[in-house]
């Protein structure tokens, strides 16, 4: 399926990438940093929203699980930076364990709305606990090495995609794959889908936790409001089904392509840039509702055929 | 073929997105950077400081621009709009300070965006006055390129502490009732201890999720403890329900009720209509003739040119916001250069009269200035305290039925 | 005393949570969408009734029909021109949309209205009368009348009428809907039509208790979302009954807890009432 020649452009890029930092300028690598994290989030949860076909907003839980890892373990024990991710990424797993059982029992927009409040619980939860400075949030030490955070960014991202590559060509993605197709059926053919489903959520976890650690470290400050971002799960979830969900490639494509023309918007056009990002969302889904590696793959084929069967699919 | 495509595509843009910034910069500019809340939840306040700060600058530069040397420099402003979210501009402000190549930085508004932009400014080292953070905890860190033109959180309601005293009958019981974010939780803390020494009890201290838009438990609990005043700390629409629930519900205290914020914006005077009447408030500014000015002659031609040019009053925050621009002209021509560090041991050192107040900061950057107690008394807003009585308080506030 | 107040307030409260979600939740019933622009058309009805009122100088009560029609029209255009283009899609297709238009209209009524916040403030706001050694608000008691009444319309319409029993027959199966003679699409429009107009009813009431800014959606999405599930999506009395709850808890918990564990709960509830309730949300996959 997969061909040998995008792998190896695939490491090209992320070899090139890993030179940015000697040649770009701060807000190159500034922007790069963000890019890859929101890139990381999306392929994490690709995980189980692409592949395992659940659509969750609880990602954001085990972001704000790892930022406040890492920054309780920082600030108030004076761990190193390490350890704090660490810390982090064990917060969430936990988490993700915890939460998973009953949760995932759950099916279609009843899953989606309970992971979403679940994010809102831990926000408010997190806001009333002295350890993470209430509401007010934790100020961590300030540290003037972007490119180390840029390096750990991609290397994070490349572990992510790594391993959804290897979900992509295993039976346990296989076994996602049944489980989003029919859960039922699945079930029949053997695969136990409460085991799917949980390590899928688990495995996901670990890649959010790290991607917020680095976020704290980077940014210096946390509070409840920017942890538990449910906008950034919104996002996380955009970039993903804009990308491709359930490809390997389609949510970093997804993501980059996103945040290039969230940041232009942003910076050029600043006061309408939202309400554009609005309407790309909109259109994306009227005329290209399984995202983009799904219009590439149309090739030169591609024309305005394409998106007017698409609307004829999916309208009324 | 097609994901080679889409994958050599996606880092094309990946590094166009690093050029469209302008890298030129004139030689004779002086570029000031700031990211201010033009859009979201923070827009009503964050156009106060985008105003002032343009308006300040046009000024200076009609009267010459500023001085370096021998040499005249315009100053120009680079404003971008953070939509109320705090890690676009966190990003923003970096993308100011390493593309756009600004000199120095303004602040944001809020403590919360001050708290995480700074850090951008200390980790450049390039100073950033800002005049729109008030919380302690942005000038605890040790940051030494942060300044601000807002005074301490924790010392809002001393003033309005030291009136009550002289009130007859002055209130002994109070409800505190403050938001749980930085800026409330400093105000709220302070307040406590001026209230312990100046006497008085807290009868009901209870803290709400910031964004809340129903008070009606914590205003039943006040009521059901009878207080004779209280003392209230948040956001802006915050107090706006807080007032209104406290007619709704028939709440009025026997003293008087007080907010931080609110009060002295003419926009949520009208919001409320009757309603707004006798709430005491507080502001670090008074657009008061005696406050001279090299630039506008003094605070009271600042706010009528503010007001013929965008078409509202200016409050406290864009006064703050253009002594923050008249800081750094000080400072820079003070100091004979544009380097930033010696322009912020300029900063540091400083000391002149402004429309704003007498500028000076602290060791730890932050001006010290007392608030004057304000209450809104048939729909205007009256001063009434800062160190003695100045105008006559309609004390004690009448029920609202009685009104 | 106190806590008989409290618990009055929540009620009181609860009526207008209700009201919220009856929206949500027939969309979301009949249609299958969930709604995320769904705050952000209350806030719209919420304008619709501030402007009739400040520059048509009409009762924000009275006003409420009128905003009621207009949102009604404007739902039914969404419906027709957009969503019908992607109802059939994925639900998280239609999450997605619903959300890039929650972004859409909520940054147009910020250029359209500005940032400043506006209240409905009829000469009567403040008024309250006593009860029993209670404190009545006036406008919050109307509010809660009129959250039940729209309630009770909206059973009689859909248990009573033969509109309602089409709308019905189209939540069970869209081919079903053809037998009763209705093109499917319009059917589709005048649903998510009504739960706009049910939208814009309760935002008119919201700025007469609250206040509008554009950006109060994304909020009052999240709260009609928690109701709608507690609530169940088929009876519009048990909608606000699930608002009540939700008002009453709310209060509650800032009475025995504090203020600032309001949220906990909220969302806590939401979690609890949906993994205890597994037969049902499992069902509807």
């Amino acid at each position: 399926m997969m061909k040998r020649w995008t792998l190896i452009v695939a490491v090209i890029v992320a070899v090139a990438l890993a030179f940015v930092p000697l040649v770009g300028s701060d807000t190159m690598i500034q922007f790069g940093i963000n890019a890859l994290l929101l890139a990381t989030l999306a392929q994490s949860w690709n995980i189980l929203g692409g592949f395992g076909g659940y659509v969750s907003f609880g990602n954001s839980v085990f972001y704000g699980l790892g930022t406040y890892g890492t920054a309780i373990a920082m600030t108030n024990y004076n761990l190193p930076f390490g350890v704090g991710l660490v810390v982090g990424v064990i917060l969430a797993m936990i988490g993700a364990a915890l939460v998973g059982l009953p949760i995932l029992r759950l099916r279609g927009p009843y899953f989606a709305i309970a992971t979403l409040g679940l994010n809102g619980a831990m926000m408010a939860i997190f806001s009333n606990l002295p350890i993470a400075g209430s509401n007010i949030g934790l100020v961590l030490p300030l540290t003037r090495n972007d490119t180390m955070f840029y390096e750990l960014a991609l290397g994070l991202l490349a572990a992510c995609t790594l391993t959804v590559l290897w979900i992509s060509r295993s039976r346990y993605g296989m076994g996602l794959i049944a489980i989003r197709e029919d859960e039922d059926a699945a079930g029949t053919m053997g695969v136990n889908a409460t085991l799917y489903k949980v390590s899928a959520l688990i495995l996901a976890s670990i890649f959010t936790a790290v991607a917020g650690g680095i976020h704290a470290y980077w940014s210096t400050f946390v509070d409840p409001a920017s942890a538990f971002d449910s906008t950034l799960n919104v996002r996380m979830v955009i970039m993903c089904v804009f990308g491709g969900p359930g490809t390997v490639f389609g949510p970093v494509i997804g993501s980059f392509v996103l945040s290039t023309v969230y940041e232009v918007l942003a910076a050029q056009i600043s006061t309408a840039a939202a309400l554009l990002f609005g309407f790309v969302i909109v259109l994306a889904v009227v005329f290209m509702p399984r995202g983009l590696a799904d219009v590439v793959k149309g090739g030169k084929g591609l024309s305005w055929r394409y998106f007017i069967r698409n609307i004829r699919e999916n309208r009324l | 073929m097609n994901h080679r495509i889409t994958l050599t595509s996606a880092v094309a843009l990946f590094a166009a997105s690093a050029l469209w910034a302008g890298t030129a910069t004139a030689e004779d500019v002086i570029t000031l950077g700031a990211s201010v809340q033009l859009t979201g939840t923070n827009a009503n306040t964050g156009r106060y400081y985008r105003d002032a700060y343009q308006l300040t600058i046009d000024k200076i530069n009609a009267a010459g621009g500023v001085k370096v040397g021998d040499k005249s420099y315009m100053l120009k402003l680079d404003l971008l709009d953070n939509q109320s979210d705090v890690n676009l501009s966190v990003r923003q402000y970096v993308q100011l300070v390493s593309a756009d190549k600004v000199n120095f930085l303004l602040g944001p508004f809020a403590s919360n965006f001050a708290l995480s932009d700074s850090s951008v400014a200390e980790k450049y080292q390039i100073p950033m006055v800002q005049g729109g953070g008030a919380s302690t905890q942005i000038y605890t860190r040790g940051y030494k390129y942060v300044f601000g033109t807002l005074p301490p959180a924790d010392d809002y309601y001393a003033s309005t502490i030291e009136m009550m005293g002289k009130l007859d009958p002055a209130p002994k019981t109070v409800a505190l009732v403050a938001a749980d974010d930085s800026f409330d939780v400093s105000v709220a803390k302070g307040t406590r201890a001026h209230l312990k020494d100046a006497g008085m009890t807290v009868a009901v201290d209870e803290t709400y999720r910031e964004g809340s838009s129903d008070f009606s438990s914590i205003l039943t609990q006040v009521k059901a403890a009878n207080v004779d005043a209280i003392l209230w700390t948040g956001h802006e629409t915050e107090a706006l329900n807080f007032i209104r629930q406290m007619k709704g519900l028939n709440v009025s205290p026997t003293g008087l009720s007080a907010f931080t914020v609110g009060v002295p914006t003419a926009d949520f005077r009208k919001a409320l209509g009757d309603d707004a009447n006798y709430a005491f408030g507080m502001t670090s500014w008074l657009p008061d003739a005696s406050l001279k000015d090299k630039w506008f002659g003094d605070a009271a031609q600042f706010a009528t040119e503010f007001t013929a040019k965008y078409n509202y009053a200016p409050d406290y925050h864009a006064a703050s916001g253009a002594a923050d621009v008249e800081t750094f002209v000080e400072a820079i021509e003070k100091a004979g250069t544009l380097d930033p560090a010696k322009v912020r041991d300029a900063i540091a050192g400083i000391g002149f009269d402004s429309l704003y107040a007498h500028v000076k900061y602290g060791d730890n950057g932050q001006i010290v200035l007392p608030q004057v107690v304000v209450q809104i008394q048939k729909g205007d807003m009256v001063p009434v305290y800062t160190t003695d009585f100045i105008n006559k308080a309609m004390y004690p506030v009448p029920a609202w039925d009685k009104r | 005393m106190v806590l008989a107040q409290i618990l009055l307030n929540g009620i009181l409260l609860g009526g207008l949570y209700g009201l919220m979600a009856l929206g949500m939740a027939l969309v979301w019933g009949v249609l299958n969408i969930v709604n995320l622009a769904h705050g952000a058309l209350i806030m719209l009805g919420g304008y619709v009734v501030y402007y009739l009122f400040t520059l048509g100088g009409i009762d924000p009560f009275l006003a409420l029909p009128i905003a009621m029609v207009v949102m009604f029209c404007a739902g039914f255009a969404l419906q027709w021109g957009l969503l019908n283009l992607v109802v059939r899609s994925k639900m998280l297709n239609t999450l997605l949309i619903t959300f890039g238009l929650d972004v859409v209209l909520t940054f147009t009524a910020q250029l359209l209205f500005s940032a400043d916040f506006r209240t409905i403030n009829p000469s009567y706001a403040g008024s309250n009368f006593p009860l029993f050694g209670l404190t009545v608000p006036i406008v919050r008691l109307a509010a809660f009348g009129v959250a039940v009444a729209l309630a009770a319309a909206l059973w009689f319409v859909l248990n009573r009428m033969p509109l309602g029993r089409a709308i019905r027959a189209t939540a069970q199966n869209l081919v079903a809907a053809r037998l009763y003679g209705v093109n499917p699409r319009v059917l589709y429009a005048v649903t998510f039509g009504i739960g706009t107009a049910l939208a814009g009813a309760a935002g008119g009431l919201y700025g007469m208790i609250s206040n509008l800014t554009p950006y109060i959606g994304a909020s009052l999405t999240a709260k009609s979302f928690v109701i709608a599930i507690i609530g169940g999506l088929a009876n519009p009395f048990n909608v606000i009954l699930g608002g009540i709850f939700v008002g009453v808890a709310e209060s509650l918990t800032a009475l025995y807890l504090g203020p600032t564990y309001t949220d906990v709960i909220s969302f806590g509830l939401l979690v609890v009432v949906l993994v205890l309730r597994p037969k049902r949300a499992v069902r509807a996959a």
